[in-house]
C-alpha cells in the first residue's frame, strides 16, 4: 500500500493502536513484523515469498560467514548471498533489459534474433530490500559487525514497513540496536512524527503529483519539437517532482516510524542547494550513495590507488548506480553523467579549487546555480525513458533543433514557477540548518497553522493513491 | 555518492565493533518546542478550513455522491466473474451511463443490469475484454456515442485497465472511500479537487496555447454505478451553457486533423467491433447497439463527421448486430438534453422505459435465431 492511500491511514491507525497496548516488547515486534508483511502483501501477496527467501538466506549466510575463519571459504559463502540477491534482482528487474540489449547487439552483428516475451512483473521495492539484506551479510563478511542472535530482530530489520519499499536503505547498525531493547515512543516523538508525516504527504500529494507531474508529463509526452521555455519548465518540473515525491516518501516514513518510537536516518539534506556534485551526493538519496560508497567504491579501491584509478572507480560506481535505478540505457547515461561531473569536479578542484573566488557568496552562488543546471540536464535522461525523447528535450533546452511549439498554458507555467522557486529558496536557506531546530525557533501558533494548512491542502487536492516514483526501482 | 572529498556519515551512528551489536541506538533529534500545542492548532486549523471548504461546495449546489472511480467500475466488473456472468451488461460511454436508469430498467424488465459504461471512452476495449472472458454469458447492450466509438477514444482507460491488476490495497481503499467518505462529503468529488479548481481560473492565454476548458461535473452516481444528471446542469442555465461551451470547443474541427485519417479510424473501429461481436455470438451472447439522443450543435457536429449512413449503418451491417437508434422511435423524440449530450434525469427515466422493451425484443430475436 502507498502512504498516500486510505488503506494506509487505516493500517497505520491499527498498527499504532497495537503498538501502544501493554504487550511485551517481543509481542510488539511480532506485531510490527506481521504488519510489515501485510503492508507488503497488500500489493501482490505472492511476492512476499521473495522477501522471506531473501531474509532467510542472508540470515543463514551471515551466521555461516561468522562461524568460518578460512578467508576463501568466507568469501565463497559471501558470494552465495551476493549471487542470490543480485540474481533475484537480475531476473525480475534486468531480464527484459538484457534480452533487448542482446537483441540489439545481435542486430548490429547482422543476426536477426527475436527474444522470447519477458512478461515478468517487478516485485515492488526489490532493489531496496535486496540492498538492505546484502548490507547485513557484507558487514559481517567485512567484520564490521557480528550477526545478531535474534531472527525476529533481523526479519523486522529487513521488513520494517516504513523503509521496506523505497528506503532509506538501512544498515544493521541503523535499526537492530533499536530493536534489541524496548523503546516506547515519547509524546514529543509522536507529535513530531505526525508533523513530519503531514509535511511528507503534502510534498507528495500537492507538490509532486498535483502541481509538477502534469507539467513534466505534458512536456515529455509531447510529440512535436518543443520551445526552449517549455523544455526547461518540463525538466524543472520533473526535478522538483522527483525530489518532492522521493523526499516526501522518506519524510513520511521517518515520521511514521517516529510515531512508533523508532528513529530512521535521513535520506535527503536539501540537495538543490548543493555546491558541486560531491556535495549533491551527500544530500541526495544519502542511504544509496553511502551504500554504493561502502560496498562498491571502497572495495574497488576508492581513492587509494591513484588519481586515474579513482576516476575509473567513480565512473564504475556511478554507472552501476544509474543501472540500479532502472533497467534502461537512459539510466546508465544518467549515472554516467553524474560520474563525469564528479570526475570533472575533482580535476577542476585540483586546478582552481584554491582560488578565493569560490569562498565568497558570489562564487558559491554561481557554483550552486551551475550544479543545479547540470543536475537538471541529467534528469532529462532519467525522465525521458528513450533516447530520441531525451535528445528532443535536451536539444530544445539548449536551443538546438527545429523551432518548437509551445505546449504549456499559463497555469502550467505558474504551477511550476511558484513551487520550484519556493523549493530552491527553502533549500538555500536550510542548506546548513536542521529542520527540527528551525521549526523550534518559530512561534508555536505559526507552526500549527502551517501544518494545518498543509493537511488541508493535501486533503483538498484529493490525490489518488498514485505510486511513488521510486517504488519502480 | 562516493567522492574523494568526504566520506563522512554524519547522520549514522558510528560503526559498531564485532560483538557489540546494539550498543549505540540512533535517536532522531526532536524540536524543543510545545509540539502538542502545535499539533492541536494544526488539527483545529485543518478542521476549520475543511468545514469551510465543505460549506462552500454545498452552497454551490454540490451533494455527496459515490465517485465514479476505477475502483467502483472494478467492483461492478468483478460481479461478472463472481456468479453474475449471465446478466445483462451495459457498456458504452457517458450517454449509456447517464441516460439508462437502472431502477426503471429493473421495474420494466424485472432484472437490474450491470452498468459498465465509461464516460469519455469507447466501449470497444471493454467489449473485447468481455469477448475474451468465458465467464460472461449474459446479454450485452453497447452504447454508441459516434465521436468516441468511431474514433476509438479512451480518455478514461484507467477504469477498465485497473480491474485485471487491482491490488488488495486498492480494493480496501475503494471500500473505505465509498463507506466512510463519499456518502458524507460533498467536496470529495474529482471536479472540486483543489488543483482542478486552480487550473480552471481565468489565467491569461499564452500565445499559441489555447486554454481549453475541461469537462465539468455532469452527473451524480450511486454504489452500483446507477448515474443521473446532476441537478445543477438541469436547473442552472448558466452552468448548462458552460457545459455546452466546453463541448463546442472542438466543434468544426475534423477529428485527427484529416478526413482521410478519420475514415481509416472509423473502418478500424468497425472491424474491431465485428471481431468482438463474432466471438460473443459464438458463445451465444445476444447483443444490441444503442444510439442515445443528442441535440442542437452537438448533434449537428456528430452528423457532420459521423453521418449515420457511413458509420452506424455500416456498423450494424458488418457486425450483424441489431441497433436501436433514437431517431427511429417516437418515444425517444423530444426529450430534454440540457447540455446537448445527456438527458435530464426525468427524461432519462422515460428513455429507459422506452428502450428496455426494445432491447429485450432484440435479445429475444437473437435467442430465437439460435
Amino acid at each position: 500500500m502507498t502512504f498516500n492511500s486510505l488503506t494506509f491511514i487505516a493500517f497505520f491507525a491499527i498498527v499504532v493502536l497495537l503498538h501502544s497496548l501493554p504487550f511485551s516488547w517481543r509481542t510488539k515486534k511480532i506485531n510490527l513484523l506481521i504488519a510489515s508483511y501485510v503492508f507488503y502483501a497488500a500489493w501482490n501477496p505472492p511476492f512476499i515469498l521473495l522477501l522471506w527467501a531473501s531474509t532467510l538466506i542472508d540470515w543463514q549466510v551471515a551466521h555461516w560467514i561468522d562461524r568460518t575463519e578460512e578467508p576463501s571459504r568466507r568469501r565463497l559463502i559471501m558470494l552465495l548471498s551476493v549471487v542470490f540477491n543480485l540474481g533475484m534482482l537480475g531476473y525480475f528487474k534486468y531480464g527484459g533489459f538484457l534480452l533487448q540489449s542482446f537483441q540489439s547487439l545481435a542486430a548490429m552483428a547482422g543476426v536477426d534474433y527475436t527474444p522470447p516475451a519477458w512478461d515478468i512483473v517487478l516485485p515492488i521495492g526489490i532493489s531496496f530490500y535486496t540492498f538492505v539484506t546484502m548490507s547485513y551479510t557484507l558487514d559481517v563478511y567485512l567484520r564490521r559487525a557480528r550477526p545478531g542472535d535474534s531472527f525476529l530482530n533481523f526479519a523486522l530489520f529487513v521488513t520494517y514497513f516504513p523503509h521496506l519499499v523505497a528506503g532509506p536503505i538501512l544498515r544493521p547498525t541503523d535499526l537492530l540496536p533499536q530493536f534489541e531493547r524496548e523503546s516506547r515512543a515519547t509524546g514529543q516523538q509522536v507529535r513530531w512524527g505526525l508533523m513530519l508525516m503531514m509535511l511528507g504527504l503534502f510534498n507528495k500529494v500537492v507538490i509532486a503529483d498535483g502541481l509538477l507531474a502534469p507539467v513534466a508529463d505534458k512536456v515529455y509526452g509531447a510529440k512535436d519539437a518543443l520551445t526552449t521555455l517549455d523544455a526547461w519548465f518540463g525538466t524543472l518540473a520533473f526535478s522538483g517532482q522527483i525530489f518532492c515525491d522521493f523526499a516526501g516518501y522518506t519524510t513520511t516514513a521517518i515520521g511514521a516510524s517516529l510515531v512508533l518510537g523508532i528513529s530512521l536516518i535521513d535520506n535527503f539534506r536539501y540537495p538543490y542547494a548543493a555546491i558541486g556534485f560531491s556535495d549533491f551526493w551527500r544530500r541526495w538519496h544519502i542511504s544509496l550513495s553511502t551504500w554504493l560508497r561502502d560496498y562498491l567504491y571502497v572495495p574497488l579501491g576508492g581513492n587509494r590507488k591513484g588519481p586515474g584509478r579513482t576516476n575509473v572507480n567513480l565512473m564504475l560506481t556511478m554507472l552501476l548506480g544509474g543501472l540500479w535505478h532502472g533497467a534502461a540505457w537512459t539510466f546508465v547515461v544518467w549515472g554516467g553523467l553524474h560520474g563525469l561531473f564528479l570526475v570533472g569536479e575533482r580535476l577542476l578542484k585540483q586546478a582552481w579549487g584554491h582560488l578565493a573566488l569560490w569562498k565568497g557568496w558570489g562564487g558559491r552562488l554561481l557554483l550552486g546555480a551551475l550544479t543545479y543546471a547540470l543536475v537538471n540536464v541529467t534528469w532529462v535522461f532519467f525522465r525521458a525513458h528513450e533516447f530520441p525523447n531525451a535528445w528532443r528535450v535536451l536539444g530544445a533546452m539548449l536551443g538546438f533543433g527545429a523551432p518548437g511549439k509551445p505546449v504549456l498554458t499559463t497555469w502550467l507555467i505558474v504551477s511550476v514557477a511558484v513551487p520550484v522557486a519556493a523549493m530552491l529558496a527553502i533549500h538555500a536557506y536550510m542548506r546548513e540548518r536542521e529542520l527540527h531546530v528551525e521549526v523550534a525557533r518559530r512561534p508555536v501558533a505559526l507552526v500549527g497553522v502551517v501544518c494545518g494548512a498543509m493537511l488541508f491542502l493535501t486533503v483538498a487536492t484529493q490525490g489518488g493513491s498514485s505510486a511513488f516514483i521510486y517504488f519502480q526501482f | 555518492m562516493p567522492s574523494s572529498i568526504s566520506s563522512s556519515e554524519e547522520n549514522r551512528p558510528e560503526r559498531i565493533e564485532p560483538g557489540q551489536l546494539g550498543s549505540q541506538p540512533y535517536v532522531r533529534p526532536l524540536p524543543e518546542m510545545r509540539a502538542g500545542t502545535a499539533v492541536l492548532i494544526a488539527l483545529f486549523a485543518f478542521a476549520i478550513a475543511l468545514a469551510g471548504w465543505e460549506v462552500y461546495w454545498r452552497a454551490w449546489g454540490a451533494e455527496p455522491a459515490i465517485r465514479n472511480s476505477p475502483g467502483l467500475w472494478a467492483i461492478q466488473r468483478g460481479r461478472l466473474d463472481h456468479g453474475e456472468g449471465h446478466k445483462t451488461v451495459i457498456i458504452g460511454s457517458s450517454r449509456m451511463l447517464f441516460d439508462v436508469q437502472l431502477p426503471v430498467w429493473e421495474q420494466v424488465g424485472g432484472e437490474r443490469p450491470i452498468q459498465l459504461a465509461i464516460e469519455g471512452t469507447s466501449p470497444l476495449p471493454v467489449m473485447e475484454q468481455l469477448a475474451d472472458d468465458p465467464k460472461f454469458t449474459g446479454q450485452l447492450v453497447i452504447g454508441v456515442a459516434p465521436d468516441l466509438f468511431f474514433t476509438g477514444a479512451t480518455y478514461m482507460a484507467d477504469k477498465f485497465e485497473l480491474y485485471p491488476k487491482e491490488t488488495p490495497s486498492e480494493r480496501v481503499a475503494q471500500w473505505l472511500s465509498m463507506t466512510l467518505l463519499e456518502p458524507w462529503l460533498a467536496f470529495y468529488d474529482e471536479d472540486f479537487a483543489l488543483i482542478k479548481v486552480l487550473k480552471r481560473q481565468a489565467w491569461p492565454a499564452r500565445e499559441g496555447v489555447p486554454n481549453f476548458l475541461s469537462v465539468r461535473k455532469l452527473s451524480v452516481g450511486q454504489a452500483d454505478r446507477n448515474t443521473h444528471m446532476w441537478s445543477k446542469v438541469e436547473n442552472d442555465p448558466e452552468y448548462a451553457r458552460l457545459c455546452q461551451k466546453i463541448w463546442a470547443q472542438h466543434f468544426g474541427d475534423v477529428p485527427f486533423g484529416s478526413e482521410e485519417v478519420l475514415h481509416k479510424k472509423i473502418v478500424e473501429q468497425i472491424d474491431r467491433a465485428a471481431q468482438a461481436a463474432a466471438k460473443l455470438r459464438a458463445r451465444g451472447v445476444p447483443m444490441v447497439f444503442v444510439r442515445a439522443p443528442t441535440d442542437a450543435d452537438y448533434r449537428a457536429d456528430e452528423n457532420r463527421w459521423f453521418p449515420r449512413a457511413t458509420t452506424w449503418n455500416v456498423l450494424l451491417e458488418k457486425t450483424g448486430v441489431p441497433g436501436i437508434h433514437f431517431e427511429d422511435y417516437p418515444a425517444m423524440q423530444g426529450l430534454r438534453v440540457p447540455e446537448w449530450s445527456h438527458l435530464a434525469t426525468a427524461d432519462a427515466e422515460k428513455y429507459t422505459a422506452a428502450l428496455q422493451p426494445l432491447v429485450e425484443q432484440a435479445f429475444a430475436a437473437q435467442h430465437k435465431g439460435d
